[in-house]
Formats: C-alpha cells, sequence, structure tokens
C-alpha cells in the first residue's frame, strides 16, 4: 500500500505538464462511457471455494427449504397443465408439437439464450415461448413475470434439469455477448459500480451481510422462489432488482439489453447444470 | 498492464494540477455519524470499522489502514476518501467527493474520524 502511495507521489512531484481538470479529470474513469476492449476480470474465486462460503453463510437457510420444500414447486405444476391446455385460433397446445410430457424439449433450455436470424437478436426461453404462443397457436402473448408465463417458462426450463448449460457464442451471437458484457462492465451512477466489479472482482466477499455470489452460478437456477420478494420471480426481475440497489434505471423484460445480458451471464455459466425452481434469499 | 501504468500515470498527473486541498479539521463525532450512516458514507459496507455491525471485506480494515499513516498524510487520506480513483483507477470504491454523495466538510469530518481510531 504503502509502495503505491510513494509511487504516486513520485508521478506526482514530476508532473511537468498540466491534465486538463473539470470534466476531463475524470473522463479517464467512472464517466460512465464503456471502455473500448474490456479486460474481463478473473474470477476471484473458484466455485468450490464459492460454495462452501455459500454454504457457511446461507446453508441454514437452504436446508430448511430443503426440509420444507420450495414454494415454486406449485408454480411449476402449474405450468406442466398450461403445457397440455389448448389455447388460441390455432385449437393447439405447446404439447401438440412438444410431446406430452415436453419430451422433444429436453435439453432444449440449456442452449438458451441463443441467436435467432428471424429476431436478427437473441432470443430467450421467455421470448420463445410468447413467439410460440403467438405464431404457431394463435393465443395472446403472456404478460412477462405474470404466473402462467413464469410457470410455462419454469416448466419448460425444469424439462432441461442437470443438463449442463451449453449456450454458443459462435458467428452471429458474437456481437450480443460482446453487448451483454460491455453493459455488465460498464460503470454508471453517483456510486460508479459495475455488475462486475460485484460479481467477478470481489465475488465470495461480504458486502455488508450479503454474500457477493459469483457470476458462474447466476443463470442456473432461475426463476427461483426470493424470500425478500415472496414470490417467484425470473433472472431478468433479478437484473431489475440490482439495478435499483446501484441506482441504475431498471429495463424493461426481454429489453434487447437485458436479453443481450442474460446471454452473457448464461455463457459464464455454461458446463452448470440447470436446476430449477430454485431458491434464494 | 502498459495502458494501466499510462492511466495511473495521467491520474497522478491530474492530481498534482489539483489545487491542494488543505485539509480543514473536521469534527471526529460528526465524522462517525457519517461513516455509519448506510445513505451517507456506508463505510462499512465494505471495510471493517470499530462497533459496527455486520462489516464488509470488501476493502482493507481501517484500523489497519490508519496505521500506515501519520499525520503529515492527512492530504493522501482525503483523497482516498474523496476519489479513491487517484490510487487505483479500477477501485470499486464510490467516488464520494465528484459524485457528490459527500460534501468537502463532510469528507474533512470523515478523515478526521479516521485519525480517531488511528492506535496512537
Ligand atoms: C455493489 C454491489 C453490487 C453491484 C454493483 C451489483 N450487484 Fe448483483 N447482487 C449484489 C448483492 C449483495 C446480491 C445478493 C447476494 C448475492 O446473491 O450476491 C446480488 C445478487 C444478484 C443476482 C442474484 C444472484 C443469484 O444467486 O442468482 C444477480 C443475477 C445479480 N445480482 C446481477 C447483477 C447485475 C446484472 C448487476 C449490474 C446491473 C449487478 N448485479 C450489480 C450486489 C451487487
Ligand atoms: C464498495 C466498497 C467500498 C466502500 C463503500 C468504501 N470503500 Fe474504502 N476501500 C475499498 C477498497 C476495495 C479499498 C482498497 C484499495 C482499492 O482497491 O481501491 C479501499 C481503500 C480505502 C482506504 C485506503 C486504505 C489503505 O490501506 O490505504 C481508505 C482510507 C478508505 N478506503 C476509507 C473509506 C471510507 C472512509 C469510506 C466511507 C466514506 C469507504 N472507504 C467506503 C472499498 C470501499
Amino acid at each position: 500500500m504503502s509502495r503505491l502511495i510513494t509511487r504516486t507521489l513520485i508521478l506526482v512531484a514530476c508532473a511537468c505538464w498540466v491534465f486538463p481538470l473539470g470534466a476531463g479529470r475524470y473522463a479517464l474513469a467512472g464517466d460512465g462511457s464503456t471502455p473500448p476492449g474490456i479486460k474481463e476480470y478473473k474470477p476471484n474465486i473458484s466455485t468450490q471455494e464459492y460454495e462452501k462460503r455459500y454454504k457457511a453463510v446461507y446453508g441454514k437457510f437452504t436446508e430448511q427449504m430443503a426440509q420444507e420444500g420450495n414454494p415454486a414447486d406449485f408454480m411449476l405444476d402449474d405450468g406442466k397443465d398450461l403445457f397440455g391446455k389448448v389455447e388460441g385460433a390455432a385449437g393447439k397446445s405447446c404439447a401438440s408439437c412438444h410431446g406430452a410430457n415436453g419430451e422433444k424439449l429436453k435439453g432444449v433450455a440449456a442452449t438458451y439464450p441463443k441467436y435467432d436470424p428471424e429476431l436478427k437478436g437473441i432470443d430467450t426461453v421467455a421470448l420463445q415461448i410468447n413467439r410460440c404462443r403467438k405464431e404457431q397457436m394463435g393465443a395472446p402473448e403472456l404478460k412477462y413475470e405474470s404466473d402462467p408465463q413464469l410457470a410455462l417458462e419454469l416448466y419448460v426450463k425444469s424439462l432441461s434439469n442437470g443438463v449442463p448449460i451449453n449456450v454458443s457464442i459462435a458467428g452471429p451471437a458474437k456481437p450480443f455477448y460482446e453487448a451483454g458484457k460491455a453493459f455488465y462492465y460498464k460503470r454508471y451512477g453517483q456510486f460508479n459500480f459495475s455488475c462486475a466489479l460485484c460479481h467477478v472482482k470481489y465475488a465470495g466477499h461480504m458486502i455488508r451481510a450479503n454474500l457477493l455470489s459469483n457470476n458462474r452460478h447466476h443463470a442456473d437456477h432461475w426463476p427461483s422462489y426470493r424470500l425478500k420478494w415472496g414470490a417467484t420471480g425470473s433472472l431478468q426481475r433479478r437484473f431489475r432488482g440490482c439495478n435499483k440497489n446501484v441506482r441504475q434505471k431498471p429495463e424493461p423484460f426481454q429489453s434487447e439489453t437485458y436479453r443481450n445480458l442474460e446471454l452473457y451471464l448464461t455463457y459464464q455459466a455454461n458446463g452448470v447444470p440447470i436446476e430449477v425452481p430454485g431458491f434464494r434469499m | 498492464m502498459k495502458i494501466g501504468t499510462v492511466t495511473a500515470f495521467s491520474l497522478a498527473l491530474a492530481l498534482a494540477a489539483l489545487p491542494a486541498v488543505a485539509p480543514a479539521a473536521g469534527n471526529a463525532e460528526n465524522g462517525k455519524k457519517i461513516v455509519e450512516a448506510k445513505n451517507l458514507g456506508n463505510c462499512a459496507a465494505c471495510h471493517v470499522i470499530p462497533n459496527m455491525e455486520f462489516p464488509g471485506d470488501v476493502g482493507p480494515d481501517l484500523v489497519a489502514s490508519m496505521q500506515g499513516f501519520t499525520e503529515k498524510d492527512r492530504g493522501t487520506v482525503r483523497q482516498w476518501v474523496w476519489d479513491a480513483r487517484a490510487f487505483d483507477p479500477d477501485t470499486i470504491m464510490p467516488p464520494f467527493g465528484p459524485n457528490k454523495l459527500l460534501t468537502n466538510a463532510e469528507v474533512d469530518d470523515v478523515v478526521e474520524y479516521l485519525y480517531s481510531i488511528q492506535k496512537k
């Protein structure tokens, strides 16, 4: 530490030209702009070590949960019913195309989000369900974060439970992945925070009484029941929460930014098995 | 790495160009309140601070840190609180001064508090 200070003082002492003051002084860091060619942080903590710490901090709650059962399991049951329910002008249900028990969707959610040429952008499970409803079933789209929407998303994802996430960022997906990464690393707001600071650089540290989670585990368990909400919600609802906590304006569900961000985070979880519904504080 | 050095260098130059902020005498009692208040310093979110519950461990223990500073370093300590980017361009510590999280007088009070927890 003192070496850093000494070095700075030496640099200060030999300063011979004036760096512009005012806005210019802070333009180098933290003016909210994204530096070109972001250098990603190395994960601060290994997955095993993080899981050990998670258990130490939250183990009591998760064990209790395991005994009492996850309230989101009820929603999962509703999702299974909805999957088989005929709706819309075409007289079809999801099961009409994907098999009575969703056989044809086993493992599919593990490859989402993915690039879609029709969208010329990133498709998520939630978005795809609504596209199917509209285009294949002639049924109304479901409102994001509504109970039936979450229930169907949960059911479709549960068909990939235990399957390692395997998301591609090759080819046309690449620029969207890069955009997600840029958002994740962008500094913003009065605190000048970025997502990556808390969830990569300092993952595994305590911020007050909260263990900063490792982003390798952010995309593997949503929708999750969250105690603080007293409800089940999606990963994107959690994005909005973190946005608000650090005083950044939240985006609408399934906005382009959030879909790109979801791709970025899901790619970080490649190889981690899907396990829904999750349970969080 | 090279870019990092250049950035640090430019920031150091920028620092040199600042009008010397002579740290004014602050009020340690008030500083303690600012450090503890969640809507002001909220320093314990990241630092161990005496008598604060559930401190974070993102930053160093501030009692230990203060052992590294003498009275002559008041300007340096003030700069850490005002805007830590002068020392670490990629710091997670919020720029309390420039982003108007704390006023000049409040930063002086915080500095006074930090010297009060220094083991003499
Ligand atoms: C100042 C710290 C901080 C910043 C900045 C921050 N978060 Fe968080 N985040 C937290 C804390 C604390 C929690 C709750 C404990 C935990 O799970 O890490 C959390 C939780 C989360 C979770 C749920 C973790 C899980 O188990 O699934 C997600 C997802 C998340 N944050 C995403 C983001 C995104 C995206 C951003 C940027 C827009 C962001 N965070 C910025 C502190 C932060
Ligand atoms: C979000 C996290 C965070 C918050 C909030 C925070 N700090 Fe820091 N602080 C750090 C980190 C991390 C460092 C280590 C240096 C670095 O990487 O920037 C640090 C370094 C310091 C140092 C220099 C320590 C040394 O050993 O030289 C001082 C002094 C300091 N902080 C005081 C404060 C005070 C006073 C407050 C509140 C007004 C505060 N900090 C709020 C994260 C934080």
